[in-house]
């Protein structure tokens, strides 16, 4: 009996959903559309100086995005040198690797990879759920059948959460904002020893 | 008939900007590339690198310094618009990325072992060997322009071509590196010193 009231007290909590544990109040959706401003200028070139630290190792890069069209994105990796080491493009929910190094192409990188530029890239989602608390506002939403949470702080994108049961799985943090520009973007994720950090450099 | 002189005027040009060479000139050129790399004990440059993506606006500029020492050790060094350097020595590439240090071992991979190999010779413009690549000569704006094409498959996945432009020295003022894709990185020189001493410290990691 007592097993089942801790069962059941481990599930209430770990059950909770992700709004309820961070104390965020639940309000109806005024606007049922989410936006990403970061890579929505077709007219840019986005150009980052990147580091991935994967498992104790790190390596650099730079890392380059370009809207060519509305929903159609080309996200670009290659060595401080110039030598390309991914080239992918995501037009709507289709997604084409157009280059890899042959040492990359291995289904699970690619899987996480194309997870999280889809998300980074995405400008527009339906909102499903809205809730605040003080002047942060979260936008629930769904990318690719999972869920994720926009945190919105005086009406500017600080943050993309991928939640599973109630815990972050991947954080997608922009800041240096200017405009519609975030000049250090940070992907961390925390189910596995993965971070991209992304800077500016243009 | 406007349309056909047009035409005329556009085949005009794009044939004076890529005059073939003659046999002579190509063999003379060859001759003094390899006399002058011979002598180069060790090159310092400033480079500025355009790594042009055909789906971009403009071509991502970075710049920085080179330096080369006989037989095999160059270090690129960037400085702008990041501070970034990688230094080629022995069969290892050491890199300082913003003050992070790391190193690669390339013993182990026999085609990174000669990428670096083109990357070294292709900085001193040593790379007429027939049995590695098609080679065709051009005459471009007053400088020859050479085509390296590997014939190597292993590496033609990675390099389409490499085409390397020299001064009237037989000097290298440029270097392009075409991709299977067509997309480039091009590196144009300016300031570059020959002989100048140079110690093994700048190569020290």
């Amino acid at each position: 009996m007592r097993y089942l009231l801790i069962s059941i007290c481990i599930c209430l909590v770990g059950c909770a959903s992700y709004t309820k544990k961070n104390n965020f109040k639940e309000v109806a959706v005024t606007n049922d559309v989410v936006y990403n401003p970061y890579f929505s200028d077709a007219s840019k070139d986005y150009v980052y100086k990147a580091k991935i630290e994967v498992y104790n190792k790190t390596f650099g890069g730079i890392f380059i995005v370009k809207k060519i069209a509305e929903a159609n994105h080309r996200v670009v990796f290659t060595t401080e040198m110039g030598s390309k080491i991914f080239d992918f493009s995501f037009q709507g929910d289709d997604f084409k690797v157009n280059y890899i190094l042959e040492e990359m192409d291995k289904k699970i990188l690619l899987n996480i990879l194309e997870k999280d530029f889809r998300v980074l890239v995405r400008e527009e989602e339906h909102v499903f759920n809205k809730s605040v608390k003080e002047n942060t506002t979260l936008l629930e939403t769904e990318i690719a059948s999972k869920k994720y949470f926009y945190a919105f702080k005086n009406d500017q994108l600080n943050s993309i959460s991928r939640v599973k049961k109630g815990k972050e799985k991947v954080q997608f943090i922009f800041s240096d904002i200017s405009a519609i520009t975030a000049k250090n973007i940070q992907i961390l994720h925390h189910n596995i020893k993965l971070t991209i950090k992304l800077k500016s450099i243009n | 008939m406007r349309n056909i002189l047009y035409l005329l005027f556009i085949m005009v040009v794009t044939v004076h900007s890529q005059e073939k060479m003659t046999t002579v000139e190509a063999t003379l050129l060859k001759e003094k590339v390899k006399a002058q790399a011979a002598e180069t004990k060790t090159i310092t440059s400033d480079f500025i690198q355009y790594k042009h993506l055909d789906f971009l606006t403009n071509d991502i500029i970075t710049k920085g310094d080179l330096s080369f020492k006989t037989p095999n050790m160059v270090k690129w060094s960037y400085v702008d618009p990041f501070v970034y350097s990688v230094i080629f020595k022995d069969e290892n590439l050491y890199i300082n990325d913003e003050g992070q240090k790391s190193d690669v071992n390339l013993s182990s991979s026999k085609l990174f072992k000669q990428l670096n190999k083109l990357i070294v010779n292709s900085v001193k413009g040593d790379m007429f060997d027939a049995n590695e690549f098609e080679i065709s000569y051009f005459k471009y704006k007053g400088n020859s322009d050479v085509h390296f094409i590997p014939i190597n498959k292993k590496i033609s996945k990675y390099i389409k071509a490499f085409h390397i432009q020299f001064n009237s020295k037989g000097d290298v003022v440029e270097i392009k590196m075409i991709e299977p894709s067509d997309d480039y990185t091009r590196i144009v020189f300016s300031n570059r010193i020959l002989n100048k001493t140079l110690s093994d410290a700048v190569f020290a990691h």
